[in-house]
């Protein structure tokens, strides 16, 4: 339950971590903009290539980048197909026949028995989604013995295959800059650096203060409602509820002993947190003094020279 | 056979790169009829995490662990099932906030009893009783469990594990929070209860006069680490205890310093006050 917490902070030192938290921000949004200006795979490869090199000189570790990434695997797998499969556009790469039949039907429920099988190398889990996606292929356009239902036709174009490259990659990139942002940022940092850069929404009656308070106290308490919840899920298991099986009747009972008791829980702790806050002398809508004020330093000048050059150079190439 | 720990550690991850190491190298018996033990150690020495592996809640991060004769490993088992275990050993957890959860304390208790699929009427009929036993009477069976006082709710939450019967009862601080005079009933319902079943029972407390008026054996944690499991007898005739965070029982300190201050020819290890009072008198006259 832990590992899915969105604040992944990971304390370190090197120039991410020295920056202002509104240069860092406002150079992610910036950034993106660049990254949605770019045109060809060549050029989006080269972004990637000098992110790895900032990655590198700030001192961050890419596996631990990319092992944040794994849940948004799926996605950049989901988009990848996508791409191949309904962008009929370019040159004609690959064309084939498929045949759905009795042959090929058992053929698929035979691979994905042994993809089942082979599931426990966790290690390799995504070279077999791959070989089993591999494989149905096969089995649809080799396999067309017995009864047949119906055929269609798969085929691949050169459009397809450049865009569905170029999305990944693209959403690799994004994904990224925003991993940093999380990496290298405190939760309390970033609310913050976002109070700070919404101020000037006072003008429309938005009071970015209450915002960003609002904010820092939800990221504060998902660890601890996580906690409470692990708790009071080990208080019921101890009374035998079985939250992995069971009848669908059971389960519902089971999931309100866990409901029940998170509210009540948070709603207490809730009240606890307002009165601890009151007895402090804390005054809704006053002006607040910080232990940090937030300051502008000189890697934040050469971060924001880097980014704004950045951006003019994706500009000029769009332009070109 | 009942619960066997052998070199069992557990660690909670603290963040991605860290441990903390909550127990170390615990080797421990506990027999499934007849004991009678309480866990001691000061805040945070690991109590509760060592409870919860009792009835498989926590599964060691190293060392094995049997309970009532299923190996229980760091890995988790597809064929061991872990809920029938607790079904063995019922745990009493530390808070009542967190178990408690229907709109009346009858529901709340006949859950447990209808998890392990005992039929609706026999759990009615088993509510009422432990109700009783808890020294709650039956007016409480309508009641909000949200709205009784903490030492109520902790007879509540008590009630909820003893109603489908474990063979051994873990208790984490059933204690804490009640008067003077809730505690010694309590203590004497654990007793009562062990006197008519022979269930074994577990007692984390942090109320030395309890272990030494009721325990057989004291089980002695500091820093996850298991130092001193005997009797309280033994236990309490040893010197510096002070030092691991535990403090004698009032009638060995009152005695003690009794017997310093006026040289008295006193023995000052008795358990309970009527036993000091006599030998007291003995010893004035
Ligand atoms: N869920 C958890 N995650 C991380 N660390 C924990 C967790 N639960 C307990 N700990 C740590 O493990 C250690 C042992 O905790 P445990 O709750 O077993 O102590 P205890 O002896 O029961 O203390 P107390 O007498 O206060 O109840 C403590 O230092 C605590 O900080
Ligand atoms: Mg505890």
């Amino acid at each position: 339950m832990r590992n899915i917490v969105i604040g992944q902070y990971l304390p370190g030192s090197g120039f991410f971590y020295k920056m202002d938290p509104r240069t860092k921000i406002m150079g992610v949004i910036i950034m993106m903009v660049a990254i949605f200006l770019l045109e060809t795979i060549v050029q989006l490869a080269i972004a990637l290539a000098i992110g790895i090199v900032l990655m590198i000189l700030g001192r961050l570790s890419i596996i631990r980048i990319a092992r944040g990434m794994r849940p948004l695997f799926v996605l950049l797998i989901f988009t990848f197909f996508f791409q191949i499969l309904f962008n009929r556009e370019g040159e004609l790469y690959l064309q084939e026949s498929m045949t759905v039949s009795l042959s090929s039907i058992g053929g698929i429920i035979l691979l994905t028995i042994i993809w089942r099988l082979l599931a426990r190398f966790k290690r390799f889990r995504f070279f077999l989604l791959l070989a089993y996606l591999v494989g149905i292929f096969f089995a649809f356009s080799l396999l067309t013995y017995g009864y047949t239902f119906t055929t269609f036709t798969f085929s691949i174009y050169e459009r397809g295959v450049e865009m569905s490259v170029f999305v990944v990659i693209r959403l690799l990139v994004i994904i990224t800059l925003s991993t940093i942002l999380t990496l290298t940022t405190k939760p309390t940092d970033l609310t913050q650096g976002l109070e700070s850069l919404l101020r000037p929404l006072k003008i429309i009656g938005i009071r970015s203060e209450d915002f960003a308070l609002i904010i820092s106290i939800s990221l504060r308490y998902i660890p601890t409602i996580l906690d409470e919840a692990n708790k009071i899920m080990a208080a019921q298991a101890s009374r035998g509820a079985d939250f992995q099986q069971g009848k669908l009747k059971d389960k519902i009972r089971q999931i309100i002993s866990l409901l029940v008791p998170m509210f009540i829980i948070a709603f207490k702790r809730s009240e606890d947190l307002a009165d601890a806050m009151e007895t402090r002398n804390f005054v809704p809508g006053m002006k607040r003094t910080r232990i940090h004020e937030l300051a502008f330093n000189m890697t934040d000048a050469f971060a924001s020279l880097f980014i704004l050059c950045s951006l003019a150079a994706s500009i000029v190439l769009r332009v070109l | 056979m009942g619960i066997r720990f052998q070199e069992v550690s557990f660690h909670y991850p603290q963040n991605q790169l860290t441990y903390y190491q909550a127990i170390a190298n615990i080797t421990l018996d506990i027999e499934s009829k007849n004991e009678f033990i309480c866990l001691v150690g000061r805040t945070g020495s690991g109590k509760s995490t060592l409870a919860q592996h009792m009835n498989a809640l926590l599964l060691p991060t190293s060392g094995t662990l049997e309970i009532f004769g299923t190996k229980i490993t760091a890995k988790r088992d597809k064929k061991t099932n872990y809920n029938s275990l607790r079904k063995h050993v019922g745990l009493v957890f530390q808070f009542p906030e967190y178990q408690l959860f229907e709109e009346t304390v009858e529901k709340d208790i006949m859950f447990g009893p209808l998890n392990f699929h005992t039929g609706i009427d026999e759990a009615k009929e088993i509510a009422r009783e432990t109700l009783k036993l808890v020294g709650l009477d039956e007016s409480y069976l309508n009641r909000n469990p949200f709205n009784l006082s903490g030492g109520e709710k902790k007879r509540v939450a008590i009630a909820g594990i003893l109603a489908f019967d474990p063979d051994i009862l873990v208790l984490d601080e059933p204690t804490s929070g009640l008067d003077p005079r809730g505690k010694t009933q309590m203590m004497e319902l654990f007793k009562e209860i062990q006197d008519k079943t022979g269930k074994s029972i577990i007692i984390i407390t942090h109320d030395m006069d309890l272990v030494y008026e009721h325990a057989s054996r004291v089980v002695v944690l500091y820093d996850g680490e298991l130092i001193y499991d005997e009797s309280p007898k033994a236990l309490f005739k040893r010197e510096g205890l002070e030092k691991y965070h535990l403090q004698y029982p009032s009638p060995i300190r009152v005695l003690k310093d009794l017997k310093e201050r006026f040289d008295l020819d006193l023995d000052i290890y008795q358990r309970n006050l009527s036993d000091a009072v006599t030998a007291l008198k003995r010893a004035v006259k």
